[in-house]
């Protein structure tokens, strides 16, 4: 929430510095950069809140249709991120982000993480109704891996 | 210190109990730096558990445990601390065992800070929604980042209090010619011949009932409340 807020200001910042300084190149382009990065870190958040939701019902009550549609969130989720690091979203685009600039450089490593993210998904939304509790419990850490694994290397820790 | 001060003994000023919760609290802090920093949550869980018996059982002991560990003996209103301030410069002996007036409240700050910093751990979750902490699955993941960016920015103001405590105990040692770290390791004070003061008493079944009582506590929080 906090972080939605600074954003909002770091966008209201930027467009209210380009509207005193005239210059049109920067109002033009900040708009989309921060429409970007808001989308993404909103995805990101819904991913959290979803292998959040998988641990509390892990450690808690496992109820089965809870854990499905929290897998299903997190595959269709994980899926549309891609798209959401465009040339020029990264931390010199003057946007509050937290991505690296080198996921721009090192595209390919990025892209492979991103895949191993969508395929352990996958396999979690497989196996999350299975009430194989142990079984989902391990491709629960799995999938996790793949997020800390990506952050890691391609986000900021702040 | 107008008369020289021949020392013919010692007296217990710190109980033992209080010095290993200093000195433990001293351990404890460090390692759960040390394990958040490298991400080994496991431990960092664990340490902080540690350092929630250890803030429990103080809590307990300053109304049971000896004078000098006591609340109603350290927390002094603004009168006696102003009154304090103005001699912290002259070189002269305590009146009185124990926290000053000014350092029992940098003792209540840093026990406050510490304590904000666990309960801020046991609702804290990570960015991956991965690791958490005991309590977290009463909040929401928003709820849970905002818990972990607020144990980080606790972490400093503890640093600071930290860094303040220390340069005390240096400003002691350097200006006021007082050694406080030995009495804090060995429990005593030298003391001179006429003077009249008692030893620190404390009682080990509080202790002991103090220690069951942190535990006890540390161990349902852990677990969430869930056994
Ligand atoms: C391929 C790399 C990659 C993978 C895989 C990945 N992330 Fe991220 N994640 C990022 C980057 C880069 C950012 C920083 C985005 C920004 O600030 O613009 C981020 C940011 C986040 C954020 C913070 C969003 C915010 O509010 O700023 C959360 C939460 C998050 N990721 C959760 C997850 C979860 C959960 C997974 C696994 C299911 C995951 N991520 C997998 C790269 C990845
Ligand atoms: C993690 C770092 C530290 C923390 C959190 C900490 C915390 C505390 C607390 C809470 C007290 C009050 C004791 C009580 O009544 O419960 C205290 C007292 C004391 N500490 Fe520390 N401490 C730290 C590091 C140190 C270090 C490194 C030293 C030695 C150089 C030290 C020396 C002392 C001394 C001498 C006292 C007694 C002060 C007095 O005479 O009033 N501490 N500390």
């Amino acid at each position: 929430m906090t972080r939605t807020r600074t954003l909002a200001l770091a966008a209201a910042g930027v467009l209210g510095l380009a509207a005193v300084a005239g210059t049109g190149t920067l109002a033009s382009a900040a708009p989309s950069a921060s429409t970007v990065v808001a989308t993404r870190q909103a995805n990101y958040k819904k991913m959290g809140a979803a292998m959040k939701t998988l641990k509390d019902e892990l450690q808690g009550s496992a109820d089965k249709d809870k854990m499905v549609a929290a897998a299903r969130t997190l595959a269709a989720t994980v899926r549309v991120q891609n798209k959401l690091f465009p040339d020029g979203s990264g931390p010199s685009s003057g946007v509050k982000t937290d991505a690296l600039p080198a996921i721009w450089t090192n595209r390919d490593a990025f892209n492979a993480d991103m895949q191993k993210a969508i395929a352990e998904a996958d396999k979690l939304v497989a196996i999350a109704g299975s009430g194989d509790k142990s079984a989902i419990i391990a491709q629960f850490k799995a999938t996790g891996a793949t997020c800390g694994g990506c952050h890691r290397q391609f986000r900021a820790d702040d | 210190m107008s008369e020289s001060v021949t020392t013919t003994g010692s007296t217990r000023i710190w109980d033992l109990p209080l010095r290993l919760f200093h000195w433990l609290l001293v351990a404890l802090i460090a390692f759960s730096w040390w394990s958040g920093e490298e991400h080994y949550m496991e431990w960092h869980r664990l340490s902080g558990y540690g350092i929630l018996a250890l803030l429990v059982f103080r809590l307990w002991w300053g109304f049971t445990g000896s004078r000098t560990a006591r609340f109603s003996q350290f927390v002094r209103g603004p009168g006696a601390v102003l009154a304090y301030a103005k001699t912290l410069f002259s070189p002269s002996r305590h009146t009185a065992d124990g926290h000053n007036p000014l350092g029992g409240w940098s003792v209540i700050a840093m026990l406050l800070a510490i304590a904000a910093m666990v309960v801020a751990g046991l609702f804290a979750v990570d960015v991956d929604g991965w690791e958490s902490g005991p309590l977290a699955y009463w909040v929401s993941f928003e709820q849970g980042r905002s818990a972990a960016e607020f144990h980080e920015t606790v972490f400093n103001v503890i640093m600071a209090l930290i860094i303040l405590h220390v340069a005390a105990i240096v400003f002691y040692l350097a200006v006021k010619r007082m050694n406080l770290v030995r009495p804090m390791i060995t429990g005593r004070r030298a003391k001179s011949a006429e003077e009249a003061v008692e030893d620190a008493r404390w009682s080990p079944a509080m202790a002991l009932i103090g220690i069951v009582i942190a535990a006890a506590v540390a161990w349902f929080v852990s677990t969430g409340f869930r056994f």
